[in-house]
């Protein structure tokens, strides 16, 4: 096999494995973005998070949510904020940190944190 | 009794010849104290089963990752007729007694108000599970998964029969005691009673009884016969499958896995699989990292 040939196989291999390992890491940061409280679960992301802020600019107290069940969920306005808020910031700074990682390794066993001998 | 006393983990863990499903489940058990934080772990198994664990674990370990041991009799004509192609990956397989026909009782022995009912091979590598304490829905299991080969489609494991119904993965199952569930798992024990004729009506593929069969239907009949009916966990169920392998665990929440490329079959891509639960459906491939993963968690 030429060189060229081998070369390519060997970046197809790792264009593979990353984009696994891409895959993954976006599974992991959904994952955590998901937050049950008072018997229902909610999906973390900017919109829940705008709503909730003007929620408390307005200052209710509590109010009815719908959850990802669509079912009616009673939550405290300001704790469930700050909670969602702060998930949001710690979940998406981890994935910021993990996807440069990746973005870096230029070899499959740097997009696995391997060492050359796979250990 | 605090709510906190009456929430707790169900596996069942009956040995084959080949696979060792009792060391399975202590390894599991052990993960779930790691992760969850959760002491109440009931293990349903066999007395072959649980004095082959105690041979080579010891008594000890298994008190400690253990605190609930039921000890039930196999039914030995089901264990005949139930034989299971096992994959070590595509290079290995053999057909071995699967025996699963108990499942349908967890709803009988569980001791908790809430439930987490999961399969040994399940590895608890997070605590995502713990969304499920407490919640509205009173009987929850997924129908959708993801396999941690992305780019891998299997479509024939999305329903029962190509026109029928969609099929629930009862892997992982949340359940509260209620009269509702209870109703659920009476259904499921019939099905398990009467495959014959549950599997002419919905039509499932070969002879091997499945629980994940026996759950859709049930779950299927109590959502008043309409599709999708059961309300899903608030978590992703990730799959590897037998044809995988493990490469090495790094830490308790870490595993290197080999995954076998989809239009390549025999070769195979590494991946590193990090804090989230995973289902390893190669078992050989679990029993041999089992050293490892002891070693991480059984401190």
């Amino acid at each position: 096999m030429s060189t060229h040939l081998t070369k390519a196989l060997e970046f197809a291999n790792y264009r593979v494995t990353l984009n696994n390992q891409q895959s993954q890491l976006k599974a992991k940061t959904q994952s955590l973005l998901s937050y049950s409280i008072n018997g229902g679960t909610f999906t973390i992301d900017v919109s829940l998070i705008n709503f909730c802020k003007n929620l408390v600019e307005e200052k209710q107290e509590s109010v009815v949510l719908l959850d990802i069940y669509k079912n009616p969920i009673k939550i405290d306005v300001a704790s469930f904020y700050e909670e969602i808020r702060s998930r949001y910031f710690e979940v998406t700074n981890e994935y910021f940190i993990e996807y440069e990682k990746l973005r870096k390794a230029r070899k499959v066993h740097k997009v696995l944190d391997l060492n050359e001998k796979g250990e | 009794m605090k709510r906190e006393n009456n929430r707790g983990f169900l596996m069942f863990a009956h040995n084959n010849e080949e696979i060792d499903y009792m060391k399975l489940a202590v390894i599991n058990a052990l993960l779930i104290q790691r992760h969850l934080k959760i002491k109440n772990i009931t293990v349903v198994t066999d007395p072959h089963s649980l004095k082959h664990a105690e041979k080579t674990l010891g008594k000890k370990l298994i008190k400690k990752a253990i605190n609930n041991l039921v000890i039930v009799e196999k039914d030995k004509k089901f264990k005949e007729k139930n034989i299971r192609l096992y994959k070590d990956t595509s290079h290995s397989a053999k057909s071995l007694p699967f025996y699963n026909a108990n499942r349908c009782d967890a709803y009988d022995i569980s001791p908790y108000e809430e439930t987490i009912l999961i399969d040994v091979d399940y590895l608890i590598l997070s605590d995502v599970l713990n969304q499920c304490w407490g919640h509205n829905n009173e009987f929850m299991m997924n129908w959708k998964f993801q396999d941690i080969m992305y780019e891998r489609k299997d479509l024939s494991l999305n329903r029962l029969h190509d026109m029928g119904i969609t099929m629930y993965w009862a892997t992982v199952v949340y359940f509260r005691k209620t009269d509702y569930v209870k109703d659920l798992f009476e259904c499921v024990k019939h099905v398990r009673n009467n495959q014959q004729y549950y599997r002419d009506i919905y039509k499932w593929p070969g002879n091997l009884y499945r629980n994940d069969y026996s759950f859709s239907i049930a779950a299927h009949m109590m959502s008043g016969f309409t599709d999708k009916g059961i309300p899903q966990l608030p978590t992703t169920l990730y799959k590897s499958f037998d044809t995988d392998n493990i490469h090495k665990a790094i830490d308790d929440k870490t595993i290197i896995m080999f995954l076998e490329k989809p239009k390549s079959p025999g070769d195979f891509m590494l991946t590193k699989w990090e804090g989230l639960d995973l289902h390893i459906m190669n078992k050989w491939a679990i029993n041999r990292a089992s050293k490892e993963l002891l070693s991480y968690v059984d401190i």
